[in-house]
């Protein structure tokens, strides 16, 4: 059933590459075209209904003097400093401890995995359960044992750890993926550092952590990146920003400029400085990286 | 067995309960009996267990008909996901080491681009391209194969697999599609696999493309449907956590059904 598609008149090498053609031009249409487009509608007045107009600078001006979007980005980096470095290193300390042979290894990884499958919108809705004031189970928890129960989502001062904490639960990705990279290192080095002497500690901290460093950087990219995503279902389904703005974050304005008030034009410059703050991590990442010597081979790049 | 494994053993079991909990307790408060007073105090299980709840959900919404719009849209998506990224993966597996390094800074670069960035422009995209307010707005990317992320993991699978095997097809006439096929799909399986799971996950859970570019309330799918429950009973915690149950039930059961093979191959994903 392929005869016929040799038999077109190309070079070996280049039938190999014409693999890579869908997934080009499905870039450039859905990622590539959208993305520029975005960017350029920031300099517009546009609400879909009429033709773009040109307005200048005058976007920026217009996001920068709104209160909500300052603030937008205030939560939103603290909702991503706060918790990624959490869950990166969380989910590396998880993968070292279900590292090696055990009774119900396999049963166990795939426990530590199952709240990565839940849908966003489900996951939402169970914690909004949990951590429900009154009949959730967490509070009733903490009263049972005499701690105070704060009142999470609704509680201004309270919301945002509770985001941060249940975002401790859907890790399975960056724990599959240390898994693999303590895999990585031969057994030897640890062995030897074992009969030198060195405890779980500081085999942990000085050999286990610098060989996965590369690793566990790419995944803080790709964290940090993804928390901006999943958070917006969250944040949407469960506190809708509120309360007193305490989580509205950057996806949350972005939606709102955008999809409730028309206003694209906005949208496109609030994405010129998330851009802006993104390229920033990204940099301080790459400098760390730099001064520590890792990240740069083929082999770690692509995980 | 020495007392140093049943303490790493122990510990494990604690974080491995920890992790389940959630999902224990979201079953649970499913299956309490609806209209009945929620419990002040700490109790796993209701005194008496119905599955009432399950049904009042089918009742309240057309269920039966979101669960086939998502299932819908998982059998586009995944097969075409799994078509383009894994013909892209083997095409950057069979460049020149130069331009392979290439295309992986092309890949990561494009893995950068937030979703956000796209949500507008892609809804005035579908616009024009007549994908408004259909299942192809909801399967688009899979065009792309889905995310660059797959096709670095498809490209990582391939490269495995030795040159000479690549050769040897080519000398026997195997054309690049045959080869495709008949030799390194095969080979790299366990990555098949992860690619389906993760795809799976994605787009079953997928909540944002269905709210902003659906508009007709017939072909939403299962998350959209849990928040047009959470407006309609707002407190009628029975009926909304069967439903969040009802959503994650088939992704759960996928991955239950796959995790052999994941054990099987961690190495090699």
């Amino acid at each position: 059933m392929f005869e016929r598609f040799s038999i077109l008149r190309l070079s070996h090498h280049t039938r190999w590459r014409l693999l890579l053609l869908p997934y080009v031009l499905g870039v450039i249409i859905l990622v590539i075209v959208p993305a520029l487009f975005s960017f350029a509608l920031a300099f517009f007045h546009y609400d879909a209904l009429s033709p773009p107009v040109w307005a200048g600078r005058l976007n920026f001006v217009l996001a920068y003097t709104d209160e909500l979007f300052a603030l937008s980005i205030r939560n939103s980096l603290s909702l991503i400093l706060i918790p990624v470095p959490l869950r990166v290193f969380g989910s590396f300390l998880l993968a070292r401890l279900m590292q090696r042979n055990g009774r119900f290894l396999s049963w166990f990884r795939s426990a530590i995995y199952l709240p990565s499958v839940v849908p966003a919108a489900a996951f939402a809705l169970a914690w909004l359960w949990i951590l429900n004031p009154l009949y959730g189970p967490v509070n009733l928890l903490l009263t049972a044992i005499g701690l105070p129960a704060p009142a999470w989502l609704v509680d201004p001062v309270w919301a945002k750890p509770a985001l941060v904490l249940m975002g401790l639960w859907p890790i399975g990705e960056g724990f599959i993926v240390s898994l693999a990279a303590l895999y990585d290192i031969p057994p030897e080095l640890e062995d030897a550092a074992r009969i030198d002497g060195a405890g779980a500690v500081a085999i942990i901290g000085h050999i286990l952590l610098p060989l996965t460093a590369p690793i566990l950087l790419l995944l803080t990219f790709r964290d940090a990146i993804f928390t901006f995503q999943e958070s917006f279902t969250h944040i949407y389904l469960m506190t809708q920003g509120g309360p007193y703005y305490a989580t509205y974050t950057l996806p949350l304005f972005i939606y709102e400029q955008g999809f409730d008030l028309r206003a694209f034009g906005i949208a496109g410059a609030a994405l010129w400085v998330m851009y802006a703050l993104t390229g920033l991590i990204v940099t301080v990442l790459y400098i760390i990286a730099k001064q520590w010597n890792v990240g740069t081979t083929e082999e770690t790049f692509v995980l | 067995m020495s007392s140093k494994h049943v303490g790493r053993t122990g510990l494990r079991l604690f974080i491995v309960i920890i992790f389940l909990l959630p999902l224990l307790w979201l079953i649970a408060a499913s299956l309490y009996p609806p209209g009945a007073p929620l419990p002040t105090s700490l109790r796993l299980l209701p005194p008496r267990l119905t599955l009432a709840n399950y049904g009042r959900i089918f009742q309240l919404l057309p269920l039966g008909r979101y669960t086939v719009n998502s299932l819908m849209v998982i059998a586009l998506a995944v097969p075409i996901t799994l078509l383009i990224s894994s013909w892209a993966g083997l095409g950057m597996a069979r460049l020149p080491r130069a331009g392979q390094q290439r295309w992986i800074v092309f890949s990561l670069a494009i893995l950068m681009v937030p979703g956000m960035a796209l949500w507008s422009t892609r809804f005035l995209i579908y616009r024009q391209l007549g994908w408004y307010d259909t299942i192809w707005a909801l399967i688009a990317p899979a065009w792309m194969g889905t995310s660059p992320f797959y096709i670095l993991m498809f490209y990582r699978a391939f490269r495995r697999i030795p040159a000479g095997i690549y050769d040897a097809a080519r000398l026997d006439g195997a054309g690049v599609l045959q080869t495709w096929w008949l030799i390194a799909l095969p080979m790299a399986r366990a990555t098949a696999v992860a690619v389906t799971l993760l795809t799976f996950v994605l787009y079953w859970g997928d909540f944002i493309s269905p709210l902003l570019y659906l508009r007709s309330g017939n072909r939403t799918t299962l998350p959209v449907a849990l928040q047009t429950l959470q407006q309609l009973s707002r407190s009628d915690w029975g009926v909304m956590l069967a439903a969040a149950v009802w959503t994650m039930l088939i992704p759960i059961g996928l991955f239950l059904l796959l995790q052999p093979v994941f054990n099987r191959n961690k190495k090699r994903l």
